[in-house]
């Protein structure tokens, strides 16, 4: 939003700096994007009256003119007279006119922005030019390089151009994001009250916005009716036809007030619609009236505020044609749709130079489907980014009486038929009570009722004295009042929120608690970082094909319907994947080994709440991989399970069972998704000794190692950290004892198809008797499995540490404690002791 | 399976048998009944190809999975025992191992993250993880945004088919974290939480935008609370993240949720508003969105406006840490790469 100083200046008082006002409207209106110094680019630029216009010797089409500056510009070449020499191509320069005169040492001004134009005095075609006389577009004015720009106002000859038309002006750019809810400050009238708000001054509308005056109708000679069969969208349609216009070029003055905020002239009925919309945030429309006749083949105007018919199609404004979607509100005659309302008119009713009668419209529409409408079609207007702030329908009938009256200076023409007026009562304004306490409670501010008044009524707030508590009363231009709050931001913004005490809420030194999750996600970043493994980050968005690759159901995954790429397709079901993908391109950048590690989030459509959210699964994944090169000996299933048998060693769980996946399918879909990567033959559900499941470790199938490229050297792991947080616990410490303790190591030779775990769990329970029988204190430990080549059985050796806390014990006690192992486990398992 | 359409059903037919005879499974996929079926596309009416098209990938999708389960089966690896700490025959020294731990690292935004969780816990704040897929009631509805409404632009939301929303902000769980806490009030203390997650916006990537991010949100509601309860625990909270005094500056912003809502904004902590590379010359860092919870906010959770007020405020996570660390590119929070991951 361009925001021209000068024109805030023509309703309000600005006693600030530049810079100061700047970062007044950064603190208290919304973020400036750029603040631009208009009077420099006009410096030295004055209006000269041509004396005398004479054919140039060398060249047909230019002219050598003369002229008074009114003797204000320095160190120039000046004839007897103390007249200027300028050699000038316009075919329009003729005597006794008034120009812009870009004298030398003096930049263009549309050059301004991109590589700047000095100009200097030299010859051309060998007769000396001083500077140069200015074409409206030269001046960034308007867009027209047909002619000089010829200065038609009462002013002498050496007054600064900018003086003129306003020119030395300060063009301040305001982020609009922040005025979402406030469409008055869509325009300078808004901007320039609260300003004065911010100042502390108090604002007054000009009249002719404060009281509405009454369309008067000085003739019946153009036809109109018009009908609104979308009352609940079209709360407000005002609409007038306007005789015996003559269209043209705006005044300069009107031009330099459109140009100065972005808006390009087009012609005085299109530039004073524009001009209210900059002025007001209101936008109006105007079409040909003749045309509208032309095209229904008919005498009078029927216009119909209606959907589109099927099939029915419009060309607009910008030269596209579109057909508008069945809910969009056209203005149109029952057979032809002349304008998208509120979004861009018809070019078929579009007006130009030949136009003589008109129709005004000023609208209110509703700004959702607006804002639709305008989504749909790709439509990006003034008029949509005004509309759909919501503009209060109070408004219409001050505005349009005002433009009326504008159009009638600038363009002639009078209103020539009924005068309709549209109404549906679907906004009011009504009151707020609120009582200083509530305002001070929340602003922090000890204000009395008074200043609270003052502050409001400085932009036109109505407020009545009730006993502790005020009535405020919005203005008919305010659509965003509605509760007390709403009062207390007014009142904080005025004053500005840089300004109020700064305070620390006070609390209890009660501890808070810690989220135990988190803690715990915490503990396992540490556990696996100090492991040597690296926490890394994937997307919970991926491609289809990586769930296919790794064997997953894509049915079950949540999809975008508006995802950026297929890369970024669906929410993924576990990590795993993720990770997976991560292996090869770190292997290529040059990654020997390396264990990567995920906590993150899953979601698939089969695990929901009772409220129809899915669950969001908590997971941990980790993979461990190494290039062929320097991959270990053996399977790398044993690294992955040795990752996870460290960590939740440290989160307090022992006595792990790894079962193998194999054996059966998991319950649950989500569970079978997880487990969809693995290679059934080398992965194992990872359980408590109570049976509860934690999750899945193992290397993964060979479609999937393939699809995403892995070297032979990759397993990994998904555990569920929502099940880790529910089980953990502490480690118990064990008493250290006085006495020596000593070591036996005790080895097996055992059927291939007895398990390690089966191995171990025997001699277990042999120790746990011990330990009972006796008072040891034993720990158990694996130290070698061999399997002899063309064998079909196993040596597994472990190795006993045993203690007692009252004595010493005695080879004997050792030996024999051994004895007894070795017999229970040939007994349970055939195991012979070697 | 089973097809609508008759040609495509009899090719599956076809080739599911055809399948079981051949060695190189894989060739199915290359089989001429099924390029034929690809081939025709074009030559249908407009309305038919996207149904038949979309038939074919379901064909395709099942034999490449046919591929894929006979691969398996072809190359699965020997059986290992499962329940062993180590693999047969193996040394001592090869056996598994953690790696050193001088290669090992937290993620940068993790670590971050619980750096500020940290601060806050000490400030008196409890923590609620965001969630990463919500609905619209808790997106928007519930945050005082009502339907259509042009604020929404505001969020490029991600949509899934069933219309469940990537959230697009952590303020999806006020509502959910207002309802929880409000016993606090009826005790007599503040509701003091905050919200860390990962968030999603449909933006195109480059070196400054992400479409995924990490969000902190902050929601503080008691009797009396004030705009100068919000800024100065939002200024102790970033002099003690930052270790130096900074000035603050407020910027009126508009929020659904928040009634005032404000842009926040720091002095530059890196060259004290002299104007740096990081604050792009101005002194001035924004850092974050806040403002006075709305009263539809708190009503739809259950509290009375009229008795309680509270501040909220969001910040992005990825922003802070790439300033801190002077990290270029945001894609690489998100890249997996080690070279970038082993720095921290």
């Amino acid at each position: 939003m361009k925001v021209s100083v000068n024109w805030v200046k023509e309703f309000t008082d600005i006693k600030l700096s530049t810079e100061e006002l700047v970062s007044a409207i950064g603190a208290q209106l919304g973020e400036v994007e750029e603040v631009l110094n208009l009077g420099e680019r006009y410096e030295g630029i004055v209006v000269a009256k041509v004396l005398d216009v004479q054919d140039h010797p060398n060249a047909d089409r230019l002219h050598v003119c003369n002229i008074d500056d009114g003797g204000v510009t320095k160190g120039i070449s000046r004839d007897g007279n103390g007249n200027v020499q300028v050699v000038c191509g316009a075919p329009n320069v003729k005597k006794g006119m008034l120009v812009a005169w870009i004298p030398p040492h003096c930049v263009v001004p549309s050059s301004w922005d991109t590589e700047r134009f000095t100009l200097e005095a030299r010859e051309i075609r060998g007769v000396m030019s001083n500077g140069m006389l200015a074409s409206g577009k030269e001046l960034a004015i308007n867009d027209d390089h047909d002619g000089i720009l010829e200065i038609s106002d009462k002013v002498s000859a050496g007054t600064a151009l900018s003086e003129v038309y306003d020119l030395d002006d300060t063009i301040i750019e305001i982020e609009n994001k922040m005025f979402t809810h406030r469409p008055d400050l869509f325009g300078i009238l808004g901007i320039a009250r609260e300003l004065a708000g911010i100042q502390n001054i108090a604002f007054k509308s000009p009249e002719w916005y404060k009281n509405a005056r009454a369309v008067v109708s000085q003739g019946e000679e153009l036809d109109l009716r018009v009908s609104n069969e979308l009352t609940s969208l079209v709360p407000r349609f005002l609409m007038v036809p306007i005789a015996g216009v003559s269209v043209g070029p705006s005044p300069i003055k009107m031009q330099s007030y459109l140009s100065r905020v972005g808006i390009n002239p087009i012609n005085n009925i299109v530039d004073v619609t524009n001009f209210i919309s900059m002025l007001t945030a209101q936008p109006l429309h105007a079409f040909d009236y003749d045309k509208i006749l032309e095209l229904d083949g008919s005498r009078e105007a029927k216009i119909v505020l209606r959907h589109p018919k099927k099939g029915e199609k419009i060309a607009l404004l910008n030269g596209k044609s579109i057909e508008p979607r069945e809910e969009a509100i056209m203005v149109a005659t029952p057979k032809h749709l002349l304008a998208v309302g509120g979004v861009m008119g018809g070019s078929a009713t579009e007006v130009d130079k030949h136009t003589t009668n008109v129709l005004l419209e000023c609208a209110t529409f509703d700004m959702y489907s607006i804002r639709r409408t305008s989504m749909a079609h790709g439509l990006f207007t003034d008029a949509v980014t005004r509309y759909n702030k919501g503009q209060s329908p109070l408004q219409n009938d001050r505005i349009f009486s005002y433009a009326l009256s504008l159009i009638k200076d600038t363009a002639g023409g009078r209103v020539a038929g009924k005068v309709h007026d549209l109404k549906e009562d679907t906004f009011r304004q009504h009151d707020v009570t609120v009582s200083p306490q509530f305002v001070n409670e929340r602003l922090g501010l000890k204000l009395t009722g008074n200043e609270i008044k003052k502050h409001l009524e400085n932009v036109e707030f109505e407020i009545t004295d009730k006993r502790n508590e005020l009535q405020v009363m919005p203005p008919f231009w305010r659509t965003d009042i509605e509760v007390p709050e709403d009062v207390v931001e007014e009142i904080g913004r005025l004053i500005g929120y840089d300004h109020l005490p700064l305070k620390l809420p006070l609390r209890s030194v009660a501890p808070v608690q810690t989220n135990p999750l988190l803690d715990l996600k915490s503990d396992i970043r540490d556990i696996l970082s100090r492991s040597g493994a690296n926490e890394l980050l994937t997307y919970s968005f991926v491609h289809g094909n990586l769930l296919e690759r790794a064997g997953q159901d894509k049915q079950l995954a949540y999809g975008l319907s508006n995802a950026l790429s297929p890369e970024l397709q669906y929410y993924r079901m576990s990590l795993l994947p993720s990770l997976l993908d991560k292996v090869h391109p770190n292997i290529k950048a040059g990654h020997e080994s390396f264990a990567i590690f995920e906590i993150n989030k899953a979601h698939d459509k089969s695990n929901v709440h009772e409220d129809g959210l899915p669950v969001e699964e908590e997971r941990l994944a980790l993979v461990v991989a190494a290039d062929d090169k320097t991959a270990p000996k053996g399977s790398a299933y044993f690294w992955a399970k040795y990752y996870a048998n460290e960590l939740l060693h440290r989160l307090g769980f022992d006595n792990l069972v790894y079962e193998l996946t194999k054996t059966h399918t998991p319950k649950y879909d989500t569970d079978k998704q997880a487990l969809a990567p693995f290679e059934p033959n080398r992965s194992a559900y990872i359980k408590t000794a109570n049976g509860i499941l934690l999750g899945i470790v193992g290397e993964v199938r060979a479609s999937t190692r393939k699809g995403f490229k892995l070297p032979a050297f990759t397993a990994g792991f998904e555990l569920d950290v929502l099940m880790l947080q529910q089980y953990r616990g502490a480690r118990p410490y064990r008493p250290l004892s006085r006495f020596p303790s000593t070591h036996q190591d005790i080895s097996f030779q055992i059927s291939q198809t007895v398990s390690y775990a089966e191995l171990h769990q025997v001699v277990g329970e042999s120790l746990e008797r011990a330990r009972s029988e006796h008072g040891y204190v034993i720990s158990l430990s694996p130290l070698d499995i061999y399997h002899p080549e063309h064998k079909n059985n196993l040596h597994m050796s472990f190795r006993i540490q045993v203690t007692h806390n009252e004595r010493t014990l005695t080879t004997t006690e050792i030996n024999s404690l051994l004895d007894t192992v070795a017999e229970h486990a040939h007994t349970k398992l055939k195991a012979v002791r070697l | 399976m089973t097809y609508s359409n008759k040609k495509i059903a009899d090719v599956a037919a076809e080739l599911e048998k055809r399948i079981k005879t051949l060695d190189d499974k894989s060739s199915i996929l290359r089989a001429t009944e099924l390029r034929a079926l690809y081939a025709e596309i074009p030559t249908l009416p407009e309305e038919k190809r996207a149904d038949f098209g979309k038939e074919i990938n379901v064909l395709k999708d099942y034999l490449q999975k046919l591929v894929d389960q006979a691969q398996d089966e072809q190359e699965a690896a020997e059986p290992i025992d499962v329940t062993a700490p180590f693999d047969r025959n193996i040394p001592k020294a090869e056996r598994p191992r953690l790696l050193s731990s001088k290669f090992g690292s937290k993620h940068p935004l993790m670590s971050e993250l619980e750096r500020v969780l940290a601060i806050f816990y000490r400030m008196g704040f409890t923590a609620v993880e965001s969630r990463q897929l919500d609905d619209d009631y808790h997106m928007f509805e519930t945050l005082n945004f009502p339907e259509g409404h042009p604020a929404r632009d505001d969020y490029d939301t991600f949509m899934t088919s069933e219309g469940l929303v990537a959230p697009a902000h952590t303020s999806t769980m006020q509502n959910r974290v207002l309802s929880t806490y409000k016993a606090n009030l009826e005790k007599g203390e503040a509701i003091s939480v905050v919200i860390p997650g990962r968030v999603f916006r449909n933006e195109d990537l480059d070196a400054r935008h992400e479409h995924t991010f990490y969000q902190l949100e902050g929601v503080y509601v008691d009797e009396g609370v004030t705009v100068g309860n919000l800024i100065a625990t939002l200024k102790t909270f970033l002099e003690t993240y930052f270790s130096q005094q900074l000035e603050v500056k407020t910027q009126p912003y508009y929020f659904p949720f928040t009634e005032p809502s404000f842009e926040f904004a720091i002095s530059c902590p890196f060259c004290k508003k002299q104007g740096c590379s990081v604050c792009s010359q101005s002194g001035w860092i924004e850092l974050l969105g806040c403002g006075l919870i709305h009263p539809n906010v708190l009503k739809m959770a259950g509290i009375d406006p009229e008795k309680y007020t509270g501040f909220a405020w969001g910040m992005g996570i990825d922003r802070m840490v790439m300033m801190k660390q002077n990290i270029e590119d945001v894609r690489h929070f998100e890249s997996g790469k080690l070279e970038f991951l082993r720095q921290f």
